[in-house]
């Protein structure tokens, strides 16, 4: 899964470095030290452009960035840009965002995590509930029932109801569905409430927070 | 010993007390030994259904209070041999009623009846588990409306909560017509939402309507498709192994499809 924090994305326009909001500098340089790590390849001599998504840091902490850039990777910075709305329209159709309250990733990794499988679908009116870890459920979550997770959420089935993943606060939990169809989803603090019912696609989907900020759903390939 | 089936739904006006006034009957009419019970108290409707209304004297909450014996509360249906009805006292309400009480009544019912079906109320409160508390089994009934279903799978919820098993799913108001121009719900879509296992399927019928208000369940007329699916779904209860009708093959373009084939 893409480091939640910073991403590198390749446009049309060239190669955009995606800084999310409420990071400090420190933490913004860590990321990118990963991220460019993940990627695996030489960058050296390739421009970017930083996307700010919102005005958090300093003018002169992205100066300082931007020599850090040229002189750690060879990255040229050929723009910055501050966003406050979403500068590039998210990969599967996500309908509005709401953000309740910053908060920042204090869990761990999944793989660290505990998780609890169910063995029947969750009718309406049912919750299921699991805060220290990941729920993986072997049924439907049906319309009017709610599943919510510390870590990921798994349904072998159609998800119906409303889904609550990351409900500690890591921003990294994911949403995964055979069918997805869903009344609420909500990651971490990020809620994407679907204005119309969707309808399943019958193939299985994911859903996540992306660098653009909200939360999209795209199909499931492969973690 | 008799088994006690819940006919409940969630959702009100889908047609549980229908339901059961024409599945007491057609257990009846098979040769079964059949009570039913009205569970709605302060808003019982068994009895007009069942066109017994007349003739009730005395109540299940006769009973509770012990003002008198419980065979002397059933009502005896003169159509057909073996059918009872228990009416349900309309002057009360349903917390004048705990759960172990008619639990206490039903198992008194199925030391004498082969078939104790209990017409449980709309909603998920203490109507429904007194309803439900003295049952073996449960029937579902719902229409293909999202609301129903909704409704359905909560309840279904429940009784699997309270260990009823099996739970029968009675499919109803079912229109081939508004599921083949994709305007309803299909039997398929039904059952992948609530899993459960079909019992039957109960085409939309007009004659509903007026067998209630002459108080002549549907049954006792067998030509209609509502007599047929409700006649099937007893033979089912009573063990006897019928494939589910298919009714959405008969949409008008198929019927008009058949028609053309039959001509050349």
């Amino acid at each position: 899964m893409a480091n939640s924090t910073v991403a590198l994305r390749a446009y049309g326009d060239g190669l955009h470095l995606i800084i999310r909001p409420h990071l400090s500098i420190s933490e913004v340089e860590a990321a990118i030290e990963q991220e460019i790590t993940r990627m695996n390849r030489s960058l050296a001599g390739a421009s970017v452009q930083i996307d700010l998504k919102s005005p958090t840091l300093k003018e002169e902490e992205i100066e300082l960035l931007s020599s850090k850039l040229q002189q750690t990777y060879d990255l040229t910075v050929r723009g910055v840009e501050v966003a406050d709305e979403p500068v590039l329209p998210p990969i599967a159709a996500a309908p509005t965002t709401h953000v309740i309250s910053p908060t920042t990733d204090t869990r761990t990794s999944r793989d660290s995590e505990p998780s609890r499988i169910v063995a029947h679908t969750i009718r309406s009116g049912q919750t299921e509930e699991f805060p220290q870890g990941s729920l993986i459920i072997y049924g439907d979550v049906n319309s009017g029932s709610e599943v919510k997770a510390g870590g990921d959420i798994v349904v072998l089935g159609t998800l119906r109801g409303s889904a609550y993943a990351g409900m500690n606060g890591r921003l990294s939990a994911v949403i995964i569905a055979m069918d997805f169809a869903p009344l609420k989803l909500q990651i971490g603090n990020y809620v994407n409430r679907s204005s119309v019912s969707q309808e399943p696609r019958g193939y299985p989907e994911i859903a996540r927070i992306g660098a653009e900020d909200v939360i999209i759903v795209e199909k499931f390939v492969k973690f | 010993m008799g088994k006690v089936i819940v006919v409940t739904s969630g959702k009100g006006g889908v047609g549980k007390t229908t339901s059961t006034a024409n599945l007491g009957t057609a257990l009846a009419l098979l040769g079964k030994t059949v009570a039913v019970v009205d569970a709605d108290v302060g808003l019982r409707n068994l009895d007009i259904v069942m066109g017994l209304e007349s003739r009730i004297v005395y109540t299940s909450m006769d009973v509770i209070e012990k003002q008198c014996e419980l065979s002397k509360a059933l009502v005896r249906d003169r159509r057909v041999d073996g059918l009872m009805l228990l009416a349900a006292s309309q002057k009360n309400n349903k917390d004048d009623i705990q759960p172990e009480q008619m639990k206490a009544i039903c198992d008194k019912l199925r030391t004498t009846h082969d078939f104790v079906l209990v017409d449980s109320p709309a909603g998920i409160e203490r109507g429904f588990s007194n309803a439900s508390a003295g049952a073996d089994e449960a029937i579902v009934v719902t229409t293909p409306d999202v609301s129903a279903i909704r409704d359905a799978d909560r309840i279904i919820g429940l009784l699997q909560n309270a260990r009823i098993e099996p739970i029968n799913l009675v499919l109803n108001r079912f229109s081939p017509q508004l599921v083949g121009n994709g305007s309803m719900m299909d039997q398929a879509d039904v059952l992948d939402i609530l899993n459960i296992e079909l019992i039957g399927v109960v085409p939309e019928d007009s004659g509903v309507i007026t067998s209630t208000n002459r108080g002549i369940p549907l049954v006792y007329e067998d030509g209609s498709p509502g007599a047929q699916a409700y006649m099937r779904i007893a033979r089912r209860l009573t063990g006897q192994r019928i494939p589910i009708h298919n009714f959405e093959q008969k949409g008008i373009l198929n019927n008009i499809l058949n028609w053309f084939t039959r001509k050349r």
